[in-house]
């Protein structure tokens, strides 16, 4: 492969298709990348004893995308050898135990691909104008990420 | 002098408004506590909400409060309740 062609990239997507791990973890690998660092988050079937049916996603698509970019640039501004980035999000109706978000990076060793995974998820729910609505059988609540960049601490 | 944003509404913000985007006619110069004030002028009910909103101007993060806006016609302006992506 021409070295000229690996350059870092970051792949982003917000799509209400079912997510592939596969798919997002064969962005990342990199010819000289030893380490490719997974995060899935699917969605619980249960909230306070009451069952979840489905979770349903919106997003501020434009704003979303941008404030993930800005994550992979800080990514690559704290771990400078992490090489592909990939964060997909879906959106709409995502059924019980599929996944809602799928984070991959590649780097040549595993300490900071493993980082930076965790650093993406913190922020994404810090920062990314994303919401979630749980539906459960007779009723369903707007949630909140105690990440949320501006939440009270008190509730 | 005034101007013509669009306002976006999102989440709860969205079921309390009954809308998801709209044209406002709101001063050019204004502070972000007083734009929220137009829009409930417009929508009563946003008012439960007050506490845990904050506005995207121009998809830039504003606290409701003293800072100072100097908006345009086609600006953007989103209203952001609490978030829960991921």
């Amino acid at each position: 492969m021409d070295e000229s062609e690996d350059v870092p990239k970051d792949f982003i997507k917000l799509k209400s298709e079912k997510l592939s791990v596969d798919e997002v973890s064969e962005l990342v690998i990199s010819p000289n990348c030893g380490a490719v660092s997974l995060f899935i988050g699917t969605t619980r079937n249960n909230f306070e004893g009451k069952k979840v049916i489905h979770l349903e996603y919106e997003a501020y698509t434009s704003m979303a995308e941008m404030e993930i970019k800005k994550i992979c640039r800080d990514v690559r501004q704290k771990w400078p050898s992490v090489k592909h980035i990939a964060m997909h999000h879906r959106l709409g109706v995502v059924p019980i135990t599929e996944a809602s978000v799928i984070i991959a990076v590649s780097s040549p060793h595993r300490t900071e691909s493993l980082e930076a995974v965790t650093y993406c998820i913190n922020t994404l729910k810090a920062f990314v104008p994303i919401w979630k609505k749980e539906i459960y059988e007779d009723e369903y609540s707007w949630k909140e990420n105690k990440e949320c960049f501006w939440a009270n601490s008190e509730k | 002098m005034r101007c013509q944003v669009t306002v976006l509404y999102f989440a709860r913000s969205a079921e309390l408004a009954g809308l998801r985007s709209e044209s406002v006619s709101v001063p050019q110069r204004i502070t972000s506590l007083q734009l929220w004030e137009e829009i409930v002028k417009i929508h009563p009910r946003l008012a439960v909400i007050r506490d845990q909103v904050i506005f995207a101007v121009q998809q830039e993060y504003v606290f409701l409060g003293d800072q100072l806006l100097v908006l345009q016609t086609g600006d953007e302006v989103a209203i952001i309740p609490p978030i829960s992506g991921g």
